[in-house]
């Protein structure tokens, strides 16, 4: 080789890496379960996601580099959500995560973000400690696009005490994290209109008879059952209360809109209701858009979870803000962007205007989550 | 009063499940003195595949549920004698005490993945035959299909036993069952009556599989819970006796259902597998079972 050629060699293979370079994707993590009784949620979160990465990569992408997802199924396992994360961190080098459909699993693998300095913005997980749990820190790593359970529970309480004028309400709630801190704070939102549960009943993931807990309530005198569960259990709820001949009303936290609830309960499940922050309801031109490029993108006509799908495009909506304000992908500039976002951002939940400070990691506040109700195997708006 | 009727029917219901995969375990004992971990496995595959017949995720419902039964049936019996010729046959042939112990285990973790990846992780409704409201015996309320259940259960461990009394190919699992070796050396091919055992007691679980899925829900996790507690109502009953299976499901079932009401739901479990050991600290036979004399 001459001199001339290994001169120009080099130079191409030094423009080449430059060039890749220049257009090296921003690596963000997507961690949630698209398995077992969670995946409504885990899969129509991803698929939300994926459908706000198109747009922006569609439009150019952020910082003149495009946007590109690392999705893995945490299974809703704890301890499969740890190993991810430290994948996600240590060997992908994502820029942020979003995601975490089960409370457990994101207060299990947070930590090694906020260690690791990198922005995770929780679309699904409600568990109101989930933003709270590193509030110590100087700087706090985690953010959040769902209602959590202190705002679902005070509407659950509001709902059956004051507009629907229960005093005998009998509380069922599932033995993992997410149905206990749910129990906790809706015992504290009834203990606030002095109201005390005829019963509070706790189950197993894949039980089958809920015999004993549905009596308990029915013996109690319950006017209405109150839930803190998953999908295929409250169905259990709900067709175990058809085996028994005992119909009450059914209002709980936010999976009873879940497709395997509404699926596995049949006509069973009419009636029940829950808080939502989007109901598949093309209401504004913006949500119509999101819900039929949804409906084309993943052929199909009601979405397993419309809530998750719904801040799984808003969080990824906000973190690309955030990244563009700052500037660059530093986990520490992004965050403190996330704090301070300087441009309202139109997403499908709601507008967000400042949605986060400094003290304020919650993008839903109270006001902008309704009442759902289900209505022939579709959720429509409660009235 | 109606309090504890109510308990008990759904005791009774879901103790008769318990009762038929527990009777599976006991066909299989009785003639090679094998269990098949995987009965709880063979239970959720007949479900799944009655599901794909009368269900419509597989582009059906190809058949009523009626119909179906005997697909389900013929699609267990070939399922256990695959079990038996995979994970026992082997371990009989070199007269391993425990070979078959992993083997069925294994087999039972293959069988559950496959399972998974056909008809994926989640749970599916499966269409009531009969209508799912719930009529009144003495103020408390019972599903047709929970009577259903019972029958059947009742039906098929009839059917079984029936079989084995009076047919003559019964009366060769029942010479096999007392002693394996005289009833080879009086020329009844013992192999073959073991390979049936299995085809008996797979296709048991099956049925069950197809009768409990209307009442609970159908999904490839489903097994191994029941395969479980059923094995506690074998030991319970005890492994040689039928009636021990009935009477084993029945006290555990409603067990479950009392605790839960009466004491907690996080402890219904308990009673019935405290029961379990008190059985196998007095009688180890089981509370039917007969005590088995082993010379060695």
């Amino acid at each position: 080789m001459t001199y001339k050629t290994q001169a120009l060699v080099a130079a191409a293979l030094m423009t080449f890496a430059m060039s890749s370079q220049a257009a090296d994707p921003i690596k963000i993590g997507v961690s949630g379960p698209y398995t077992g009784g969670s995946a409504p949620m885990g899969v129509s979160m991803r698929d939300g996601v994926k459908l706000a990465v198109a747009e922006i990569n569609a439009a150019g992408g952020v910082l003149g580099r495009q946007l590109q997802i690392v999705e893995r199924d945490d299974e809703a396992k704890n301890e499969r959500g740890v190993q991810i994360a430290q994948e996600l961190i240590n060997k992908e080098k994502v820029v942020a995560t979003v995601g975490y459909a089960n409370t457990g699993v994101a207060l299990a693998s947070q930590r090694f973000y906020q260690e690791a300095k990198i922005p995770v913005i929780t679309n699904v997980a409600t568990g109101t400690v989930v933003t709270k749990q590193f509030e110590k820190d100087k700087d706090n790593y985690i953010f959040r696009t769902s209602a959590n359970d202190a705002i679902q529970a005070k509407m659950l309480a509001d709902e059956a005490i004051d507009k629907q004028k229960y005093t005998k309400v009998a509380i069922l709630a599932d033995s993992t994290n997410y149905g206990q801190l749910g129990r906790e704070d809706l015992e504290k939102a009834l203990a606030a209109k002095k109201i005390t549960p005829v019963a509070v009943e706790k189950y197993n993931l894949k039980d089958v008879d809920m015999t004993a807990q549905l009596l308990k309530s029915k013996q109690g005198g319950a006017q209405v059952v109150l839930t803190y569960g998953i999908g295929p259990e409250l169905a259990q709820i709900a067709n175990g209360m058809e085996k028994l001949n005992w119909h009450v009303p059914i209002i709980g936290s936010w999976p009873l809109s879940m497709g395997n609830f509404i699926d596995n309960s049949g006509k069973n499940g009419n009636g029940a209701r829950m808080p939502q922050t989007f109901i598949q309801d093309g209401n504004t031109p913006k949500r119509k858009a999101f819900i039929e490029a949804y409906q084309k993108a993943y052929k199909i006509d009601r979405m397993p979870s419309a809530v998750s799908a719904a801040q799984g495009y808003d969080s990824i909506l906000l973190l690309a803000a955030a990244i563009k304000q700052a500037g660059t992908t530093d986990g520490d500039k992004v965050r403190a962007a996330l704090e301070s976002l300087n441009t309202k951002v139109e997403g499908v939940v709601t507008t967000y205007d400042k949605p986060f400070t400094r003290d304020d990691h919650e993008a839903i506040k109270a006001g902008s989550v309704v009442m759902g109700e289900v209505r022939n195997g579709r959720v429509v708006l409660g009235k | 009063m109606d309090i504890l009727l109510q308990l008990v029917f759904s005791g009774i219901a879901l103790g008769m499940i318990y009762a038929v995969i527990a009777f599976g375990y006991q066909l299989t004992f009785a003639t090679s003195g094998t269990l098949n971990f995987g009965q709880g496995e063979a239970l959720m595959l007949g479900a799944l595949v009655g599901l794909s017949v009368v269900g419509n995720i597989h582009g059906g419902p190809y058949l009523n549920y009626w119909l179906m039964i005997p697909i389900v049936l013929v699609f267990g019996a070939l399922q256990g004698m695959f079990v038996e010729w995979i994970g026992v046959r082997p371990a009989i042939k070199i007269k391993s005490e425990f070979g078959w112990i992993m083997s069925t285990i294994a087999l039972a973790i293959i069988f559950k993945n496959v399972a998974e990846n056909i008809w994926g992780k989640d749970d599916l409704p499966f269409p009531m035959p009969i209508s799912g409201t719930p009529f009144q015996i003495f103020g408390a309320n019972v599903q047709p299909m929970q009577v259903l259940v019972v029958i059947g259960a009742l039906l098929i461990m009839a059917a079984v036993e029936l079989f084995n009394r009076k047919s003559i190919y019964g009366k060769a699992v029942v010479a096999t069952s007392n002693d394996r070796d005289a009833a080879g050396l009086m020329g009844i091919n013992t192999s073959m009556v073991i390979t049936f055992s299995y085809a008996l007691s797979s296709a048991t679980a099956a049925f069950a599989g197809v009768l409990v899925a209307p009442l609970t829900l159908t999904g490839a996790t489903m097994g191994a819970a029941l395969g479980l507690k059923a094995f506690a109502v074998a030991i319970i009953g005890g492994l040689t006796s039928g009636m021990g299976a009935i009477v084993g499901g029945l006290i555990l079932g409603i067990a479950e259902t009392v605790t839960g009401f009466y004491i907690s739901t996080g402890y219904k479990e308990v009673p019935g597998l405290l029961l379990l050991l008190l059985v196998l600290a007095v009688k180890p036979a089981g509370l039917f079972g007969k005590t088995a004399i082993k010379k060695v």
